[in-house]
């Protein structure tokens, strides 16, 4: 503020030259306040304003004032039509001005609710430079409201004192600094005002006086104005909160149902009296009981609870208010306890019984009962007294067992018993309790069992048969695969048709309830039913599995769930099935089936499937499973196979028949007879020939003349088109193999020309030993036109060859000169396989490996691969056509002879340019001779 | 027992044994100044002293220093209206000024239930008498716990006439009523005086005292209401003890005995004899 009216004189002075130019007056408007910025206090403002600081209320109207001194008027040149009203830094506007006279300006304000602080007188020293006159500091709030509901209440915190403590609805917040006052006042005494601390809406009075009207109000006050409340006047006693009673004790009175409690109160009789609420529960349980308010409605410090029961735990409590029920109850005691005294049982215990009939002479009767409920035994239970008694009565007395525990097994005859059960305590015994045990449950059934879950347990309601039913028993077990069902029971009387299993009945456990009707002269059987206290989703999905999987089918089976893992009764299956990359197919199943069968899948297709088992709560899935459809279905193979083996089977008849037909037309092409050398004339020509071998033998088995289509053969160059190609090639592989593998099956004519020299030398080596049992045979030369295809290139007309006769001829001509082509074949391997170099194996082992085939297969096969074969020169048994692998599969075992017989080619693969080598005659002239 | 000081002002008009009889409609006399105009609530004690002067003296503003000041109950007790002081050793008499002015103050605090407050307040005095004397006697020691009866006797002492029965008229009743616990409030303030100075630490003998003292006032404030209300009674003379300043610590605790034993037997007869006439009117 001081600033301000600095600023305010310096403008005045500055003012004063207003005929200098700006810049002077500005450098002596600085120098000016300088100056008085130091000289501090000396000057004097030009103006104030009224009124000085104002608080006003929020919303109404106000004016101010700005007065200028006379001697500024003089000085500065300074009056009130150049006054600015300004709200901090905002210009009021001018219509809120109006001129007073030359010295006062006013502004005026309809809403307060506009201002703030500060609010500005200025001026426009020679109506350029603004400057400030005075300020005042503008506070805005409201007037105190009237407290409400003003309320008091007396605490006892002690037997002699009793502060009271009134609290209020202050009203709204009034922005401003607000006093609250509790006063009171007795009829001819002020007290002085309660100060609240710390709040603005209770007080705390230290001490009262009772019996003294009081007259109580609150005053409140601030800058705008003051209230006061309603005014109370009351008797403090009549608001008073008691202490509750202390010391509470309880003793047990004479009577087994009767607790007497003792207290002692915290307040005068005198100054107030009290009545009380009196309340009880058993021990253990949370619902409070009370003593009737009536009969603690007077003043007292003691009070007999009757109807208790006997040997029974209270838990007590106590508070009290005044007599009149003028004022607050108190808190409530601490509570005590107290247990009544005993009494004898109030009824007997509940009795039941397993009977275990598997000898038919006699029962195994497991009798049964409850412990007393405390209510009941009223006491400590000390012992039972049994009494077993057969119906009708026999001539000895009834037998009596005294037992401690709850159960008694007996071995009785089978007939009708009556049980009895009594229990005893301290005080004395229970009424008995009658259990008939006949021999066969022939009455009456319940009808229409059924079971519901109904408050967090389970109810089990049934149709009372027809008789007079004397009770009830509920048998039930909790069934499980992993304990035994382990029996439970209770017993309901006769004239109800329903009730809750007083039980630890889990959640989401399958129980099995059965109920008996037991009549005065009999029982009834019992009737079961499956029930759960609530349903869960099952604990885990069955697993499916396939049974059999077909073309366009699967069928899945699966085992049902255990009922440990049911939670619930399963409502449904379904399965879900999907392809890798299609769209999954639910099928319902009903619950009662393990197995079912997927139907229109496609073939060779891997199917995914699950399963999900369905209680009332929902489902739950099991792992998946997946399978393959099958290629082909059941018999397409069949179909395909066995026809095409058919028509193999009979190409090959036909083939063998062809052939056995042709056999001698084919023997002369493929196996022409050989002239003996040793009845050869040429033999006899030769001067070399020793003449030492016999050949009876073979004179008798080929006389003359029989080889005479054989031995000689003459084909013109020309006539080798006579012969088809198809009669040819056969012929010609097999000329052909027997030319690389074999090369001297024979040793004359046709055949002999093939032999190369490679293999003659083998031979050759290996006929040292032949020699010595077989002459060298001195060859003749045929001259022919080319033997078939062949194209005679030279004629000899004398072998020199030492090569051996073939032991093979030599042994069939031994045998007896059987020309069988089994034998021939047999020879033919092994001599094929005497020939391999690779091979350890003697050759009569191959041989007899081979020996087993079908031989009209292996005949078949050989020609056939012969013919694959034509156009292989070397090394045709390295690649197998595919119609070798099909045919392998039909002559797997032939196909490994085959497969030894490639080796053993492969091992000596005969050249091209080794064929020329051959020394034997490659080409017969036309027109050679004729064997002698 | 707070603060004391001295008046200092006006005559011992007891002195001089002015007593007047209570008038019913009888325009009373302020008898002392500044009754009833204290400053606040502050209580105005009448003592009795044994000097040859009148020595007043206030007991305190608030009846102890512990910050229970204003309290209307506990604290003080003794009533704020008139105090004369007799400067002799008789009992100091006075007039009780009732109201200031016309009307009865706090009108509406005079309520029909007074009268039942009233029978409740002296009910409880009765039935918390005999324990206070006891407690008193217990708490002064040798000999005046064995020997109350000889040391205790109030033969000797100054005692309001309460000759009142269940046939005198309400409004006589009242009248002695208002003398009895006139004269008590101001006794029982110089007891628990002397206590605090004797027995500082005997608090529950001071915890009861201040209770009687403060529910004696708040009787005398019914009676007052009951009076003025009722019967147009505005002044009463009462009459005070003895002081027992500047006895010695004996004679406090004989002086306080004694007064205890007569307020045991007179509280119990005033018992009696409110309960026919505390009916409402």
């Amino acid at each position: 503020m001081e600033k301000k009216k600095s600023l305010s004189i310096t403008g005045i002075l500055s003012s004063m030259f207003s005929g200098w130019n700006w810049v002077a007056r500005c450098l002596y408007l600085f120098w000016n306040i300088c100056s008085l910025e130091v000289s501090g206090g000396l000057v004097q403002s030009c103006g104030h304003i009224i009124p000085e600081s104002p608080v006003l209320a929020l919303g109404s109207n106000f004016t101010a004032l700005c007065i200028l001194n006379e001697s500024c008027l003089d000085f500065g040149n300074i009056y009130a039509n150049q006054i600015i009203w300004k709200i901090k830094n905002r210009v009021v506007p001018k219509e809120q001005y109006r001129e007073i006279n030359r010295t006062v300006s006013s502004v005026t304000f309809n809403d307060t609710s506009s201002l703030a602080t500060p609010l500005t007188c200025n001026v426009l020293a020679d109506g350029q430079i603004e400057q400030n006159i005075y300020g005042i500091t503008v506070t805005l709030g409201l007037p105190p409201e009237k407290p409400k509901n003003l309320s008091c209440i007396v605490h006892q915190l002690s037997k002699l004192t009793y502060p009271m403590t009134c609290t209020w609805n202050p009203g709204r917040h009034t922005f401003l600094d607000t006093h609250f006052k509790l006063k009171y006042r007795w009829p001819r005494e002020n007290f002085p005002d309660c100060i609240p601390k710390d709040a603005n809406n209770s007080c705390t009075i230290s001490d009262v006086q009772f019996f003294v009207n009081l007259e109580v109000w609150v005053e409140v006050a601030n800058a705008l104005g003051k209230n006061e409340s309603d005014r109370l006047v009351f008797d403090p006693i009549e608001i008073v909160k008691p202490l509750s009673p202390h010391n509470l004790s309880v003793n047990s009175g004479i009577l087994p149902t009767v607790l007497k409690l003792s207290w002692e109160n915290r307040i005068s009789t005198a100054v107030m009296k009290l009545k009380f609420n009196i309340r009880y529960r058993i021990i253990n349980e949370t619902n409070w009981m009370q003593v009737p308010s009536e009969d603690t409605a007077s003043p007292r410090t003691s009070f007999s609870v009757q109807g208790l029961r006997p040997y029974t735990e209270y838990v007590f409590s106590i508070r009290c208010m005044k007599e009149d029920g003028v004022g607050y109850w108190s808190d409530w005691s601490e509570e005590k306890t107290g247990v009544t005294t005993e009494d004898k049982p109030s009824k007997g215990p509940s009795v039941w019984r397993i009977i275990d009939a598997s000898s038919p002479a006699s029962w195994t009767v497991h009798l049964m009962w409850k412990a007393l409920e405390p209510f009941e035994a009223n006491g400590v239970i000390l012992r039972y007294e049994v009494t077993v008694r057969a119906k009708p009565p026999p001539f000895h007395p009834p037998l009596k067992y005294n037992v401690n525990t709850t159960s008694l097994t007996l071995k009785l005859p089978n007939r009708t018993y009556e049980v009895t059960v009594i229990a005893h305590n301290r005080v004395g015994a229970s009424p008995p309790s009658v259990l008939l045990i006949p021999t066969s449950n022939s009455k009456a059934p319940v009808k229409n069992i059924r079971t519901l879950p109904k408050d967090g347990k389970l109810w089990v309601g049934w149709t009372a048969p027809n008789g007079n039913v004397l009770k009830y028993v509920i048998e039930w077990c909790l069934l499980s695969n992993s304990s035994d069902c382990i029996m439970e029971w209770q017993n309901e009387p006769g004239n109800i048709q329903g009730t809750y299993l007083k039980g630890d009945i889990k959640p989401f456990k399958c129980y099995l309830i059965t109920v008996y009707p037991l009549y005065a002269d009999g029982q009834g059987s019992g009737q079961s039913v499956k029930a759960y206290l609530q349903q869960d989703r099952p604990s885990k999905g069955p697993t499916v599995q396939t049974k059999k999987v077909g073309k366009a089918e699967a069928v899945l089976t699966w085992n049902h769930l255990t009922v440990d893992e049911q939670n619930g009764f399963i409502r449904s299956y379904t399965i879900f099935y999907k392809t890798i990359d299609g769209n999954e197919t639910a099928v319902s199943v009903d619950p009662s089936k393990t197995e079912y069968t997927l139907s229109s899948l496609t073939s060779d297709t891997l199917y995914t499937v699950r399963m999900m088992a369905y209680t009332d709560e929902g489902g739950r899935s099991g792992p998946d499973f997946t399978f393959t459809t099958q290629k082909f279905g059941r018999g397409e193979i069949e179909a395909i196979v066995v026809p095409v083996c058919l028509a193999f089977l009979l190409i090959v008849l036909l083939g063998v028949l062809f052939c056995f037909n042709k056999r001698d037309l084919i023997k002369k092409h493929i196996w022409p007879n050989v002239p003996d050398p040793s009845k050869s004339n040429i033999a006899q020509w030769s001067p070399q020939v020793p003449a030492k071998h016999n050949f009876n033998s073979k004179d008798q088995m080929y006389p003359e003349g029989s080889f005479t289509d054989v031995s000689v053969v003459e084909i013109e160059a020309d006539d080798k088109k006579s012969f088809s190609e198809q009669d040819l090639k056969p012929f010609d592989l097999l000329k052909k193999e027997k030319s690389t593998s074999e090369g001297h099956s024979s040793g004359i004519g046709g055949s002999s020309c093939m032999s190369s020299p490679r293999q003659s030398v083998s031979d050759s080596d290996e006929g040292e030993t032949t020699q010595n049992t077989s002459s060298t045979v001195q060859y003749s030369t045929v001259v022919l036109n080319g033997y078939r295809d062949q194209t005679p290139v030279q004629v000899f007309s004398r072998s020199e060859s030492t090569q051996p006769l073939l032991d093979s001829e030599e042994r069939s001509e031994d045998h007896g000169g059987g020309s069988d082509s089994t034998t021939q074949r047999q020879q033919y391997f092994k001599q094929n396989c005497g020939q391999d170099e690779n091979t350890d194996r003697p050759c009569f082992e191959i041989a007899k490996q081979i020996i087993p085939a079908n031989e009209e297969d292996l005949a078949g096969f050989a020609q056939l691969q012969i013919s694959g074969q034509s156009s292989e020169p070397l090394g045709l048994g390295l690649e197998k056509s595919t119609q070798e692998a099909a045919l392998s599969d039909v002559l797997q075992t032939s196909t490994e002879g085959q497969t030894v017989r490639y080796e053993t080619v492969e091992g000596n693969p005969p050249s091209v340019d080794e064929m020329p080598k051959s020394y034997l005659p490659q080409t017969v002239r036309q027109g050679g001779y004729m064997p002698q | 027992m707070g603060t004391r000081r001295k008046a200092g002002w006006g005559a011992c008009r007891g002195e001089r044994g002015r007593r007047q009889p209570f008038g019913g409609s009888v325009p009373f006399v302020p008898t002392v100044r500044g009754t009833g105009a204290a400053s606040g609530w502050g209580l105005r004690h009448t003592q009795v002293v044994t000097g040859a002067g009148c020595e007043m003296w206030e007991c305190h503003g608030a009846p102890r220093g512990d910050g229970r000041r204003g309290s209307p109950g506990r604290g003080a007790g003794v009533v704020p209206f008139v105090a004369l002081l007799l400067l002799q050793r008789r009992p100091v008499a006075g007039r009780a000024l009732l109201v200031n002015g016309p009307g009865c103050p706090g009108n509406s605090l005079c309520r029909a239930n007074v009268h039942e407050q009233t029978r409740k307040q002296v009910a409880l005095l009765n039935a918390t008498a005999q324990d206070l004397f006891s407690l008193y006697l217990k708490c002064q020691g040798e000999p005046f716990s064995s020997e109350s009866d000889k040391l205790c006797s109030p033969s000797g002492i100054f005692f309001p006439a309460f000759h009142v029965n269940r046939t005198s008229e309400k409004k006589e009743v009242m009248v002695a009523m208002y003398k009895l616990f006139a004269f008590l409030n101001a006794s029982l303030g110089n007891i628990t005086r002397d206590q605090e100075e004797l027995n500082p630490t005997a608090k529950e003998l001071l915890d009861r005292l201040h209770n009687t003292t403060k529910t004696t006032r708040g009787l005398i404030s019914n009676l007052t209401c009951l009076l003025c209300k009722n019967y147009n009674v505005f002044q009463v003379d009462v009459s005070y003890g003895e002081s027992s300043k500047g006895k010695s610590t004996f004679k406090k605790k004989q002086q306080g005995c004694q007064v205890l034993r007569k307020y045991v037997q007179v509280i119990a007869q005033a018992a009696r004899t409110l309960l026919p006439h505390l009916s409402p009117v």
